[in-house]
């Protein structure tokens, strides 16, 4: 019973996946990659990607160690503040990042003084993946610098380590496949992106946008090419994930 | 030569209190008490892994209190060893070194393959550390620990992860490594078998506090708490009145009764009212008629239990309290002693240490 359920799960995730991939024909994905339109939107999702999962990890990487290793008041709070973009709904992301980034607010007045424009533009796509995708790296490296024993930091220490040689020598050996997992996921969720992008910045497309620009002006068979190029990237990150990740949590 | 003068820490709700205790240059002490008495975290303070807010720590004379640990050279060596995953036996034992004055590779695996060979694991050197037995990681953390030449060597619970057989030849090796590097040591552990058979110096924790210190045979022969008497296994440990039957003599200690229940006993007190008599097991004699001489306390006693360790019995008797005797086997066969059985039994009351 128990198998027979989980069954009825698995295939509702699979099968949708399968009848897109049987979907397109290999002519109508030749002349998808032969899209100059889909080529220029595929290379800025995945720039603006690598862009949003470099500063998730220049920012997030300390704050996740932090949080693995420190106790102090307040940390259940930071906690819960790491995690808030999960639960929120995307668009409402969108149109927060829009109030708070946007020409007319303080902070995107300041920026925009500063050449750093956010609405309809490419840092605009940058913001929307780094919301919603810092999460994601944040607690995978949390979690894997939690399964580095202290003690092992403490030893390297007493064996001449300062603190960053011991992060550098001991701590990130053994929390970087964790914290390199992590990245990926949150890499394919920033590629994944669509909710608070279209809202910020519509224009440049990213292929998210592109591929739902096209499903509603010309129908299924213009979106199906792009969606399964994107299907096969976000297939290609998920073994990578699988690849890299600690025996453990496979 | 390492000092602790006032030592004060807490870690979460835990402190602890005052804690002064010297270890003299190559001297090996011990930190006992039982779990959750604070040894632990004591070596993290030692080592500067827990902040201290009071009290200083000096190694060989110079006070380490405010440096980190990096800058302390006090080698540590946690109970389950904490051998760093992602490097070989080798690694491992080399990671110190390259802060080690006049390092170099050569030098470096020159050290490595000395203390490798003193340890008994050079066969070991380019595995990696996992699947190493609990001995084998022992000795793999130990000369990690030694290698870069520490001015004391702090060691928590190390034989607590590996079986008795492994534990005994351990102790061994410890001691003999202990002479030949003539490191000063302090160890943590809850057993004090360790102090008595390792230790120049014992000091015994409870609940944050060092009760009691000294050298270990004294601290075993001469408790001075019934936690200190029950924790180290000195024997029996029987609550009671003491009442003065004598006068004072110059050192001002008297003859007196020790009352408990039904069982009365004459011994040498310094104080009257409630105390603890602790007697040792091999202090209680056996015969199967009163004893004759000097022995002050003669008693019939019943055979309750007897339990067969080795060549030592030991004998539990109904003497108004429980109290435990220990026989050798030959004695034992000789007063064919059994449940139910009556023996006369001898205790000389300068054998009753009141605490």
């Amino acid at each position: 019973m128990l198998a027979l359920l989980g069954s009825m799960l698995i295939l509702f995730i699979v099968g949708p996946l399968v009848r897109l991939l049987f979907m397109a024909s290999p002519s109508g994905l030749g002349s998808a990659l032969a899209d100059p339109e889909l080529q220029a939107s595929i290379a800025l999702t995945v720039m603006c990607a690598t862009a949003a999962t470099a500063i998730a990890a220049a920012l997030g990487v300390p704050l996740a160690y932090l949080l693995a290793r420190a106790r102090f008041p307040g940390r259940r709070l930071l906690l819960g503040i790491v995690d808030l973009p999960v639960v929120i709904p995307h668009p409402v992301a969108g149109i927060a990042l829009l109030l708070f980034l946007g020409r007319h607010s303080a902070v995107g007045g300041a920026l925009a003084s500063l050449g750093l424009e956010f609405v309809s533009h490419v840092p605009g796509i940058v913001a929307g993946m780094l919301f919603v995708s810092a999460p994601i790296l944040v607690s995978g490296a949390r979690e894997a610098f939690v399964t580095v024993d202290p003690k092992l930091e403490r030893v390297a220490r007493s064996l001449g380590d300062s603190a960053w040689g011991c992060f550098r020598r001991v701590t990130l050996p053994l929390a970087g496949r964790g914290i390199l997992a992590g990245g990926i996921l949150a890499w394919a969720r920033s590629v994944s992106e669509f909710g608070s992008i279209v809202i910020l910045t519509y224009n440049p497309k990213v292929a998210s946008i592109l591929i739902f620009d096209r499903f509603t002006a010309y129908g299924l068979p213009a979106a199906v090419p792009a969606a399964v190029l994107l299907l096969m990237v976000a297939l290609a990150v998920f073994a990578l994930v699988r690849l890299v990740e600690p025996r453990e949590h496979r | 030569m390492i000092r602790l003068d006032g030592l004060r820490v807490r870690v979460g709700s835990f402190d602890l209190v005052d804690i002064s205790f010297e270890v003299p240059t190559g001297g090996y002490a011990l930190i006992i008490g039982p779990t959750g008495s604070g040894k632990t975290t004591l070596l993290d303070a030692i080592a500067g892994h827990a902040p201290l807010l009071a009290g200083r720590v000096l190694a060989h004379g110079r006070d380490v209190s405010s440096l980190p640990p990096e800058q302390r050279r006090l080698g540590i060596v946690y109970q389950q060893y904490h051998l760093f995953p992602h490097l070989s036996v080798g690694e491992n034992i080399a990671y110190g070194l390259r802060y080690a004055a006049g390092d170099g590779s050569e030098a470096t695996a020159t050290r490595v393959r000395a203390l490798a060979g003193l340890l008994g694991i050079t066969a070991l050197l380019e595995r990696g550390v996992r699947g190493l037995s609990g001995g084998e990681q022992q000795r793999v953390a130990i000369a990690r620990a030694l290698a870069p030449r520490p001015s004391v060597l702090l060691l928590d619970e190390p034989f607590a992860a590996v079986d008795p057989a492994t534990r005994t030849i351990l102790r061994r090796e410890l001691r003999v490594l202990h002479e030949a590097e003539g490191i000063t040591t302090l160890q943590v552990t809850h057993d004090f078998d360790d102090a008595l058979r390792l230790g120049d110096m014992v000091a015994v924790m409870a609940e944050g506090h060092i009760v009691q210190q000294g050298r270990p045979e004294d601290v075993f022969r001469y408790p001075n708490s019934a936690f200190v008497a029950r924790f180290v296994g000195t024997g029996n440990v029987v609550a009671g009145q003491v009442e003065r039957t004598g006068e004072p003599g110059a050192d001002g200690r008297f003859a007196a009764r020790f009352v408990s229940g039904t069982l009365e006993l004459h011994v040498i007190a310094d104080r009257e009212g409630l105390a603890h008599a602790v007697i040792r097991p091999e202090d209680l004699l056996l015969s199967s008629t009163p004893l004759p001489g000097s022995i002050r306390n003669r008693i019939e006693v019943v055979v309750e239990r007897v339990e067969h360790l080795g060549p030592v019995v030991q004998v539990q008797l109904a003497a108004g309290r429980d109290l435990v005797a220990a026989v050798t086997t030959a004695t034992a066969s000789d007063l064919g002693l059994r449940p139910g059985v009556r023996v006369w039994l001898g205790l000389k009351a300068t054998a009753v240490h009141l605490v």
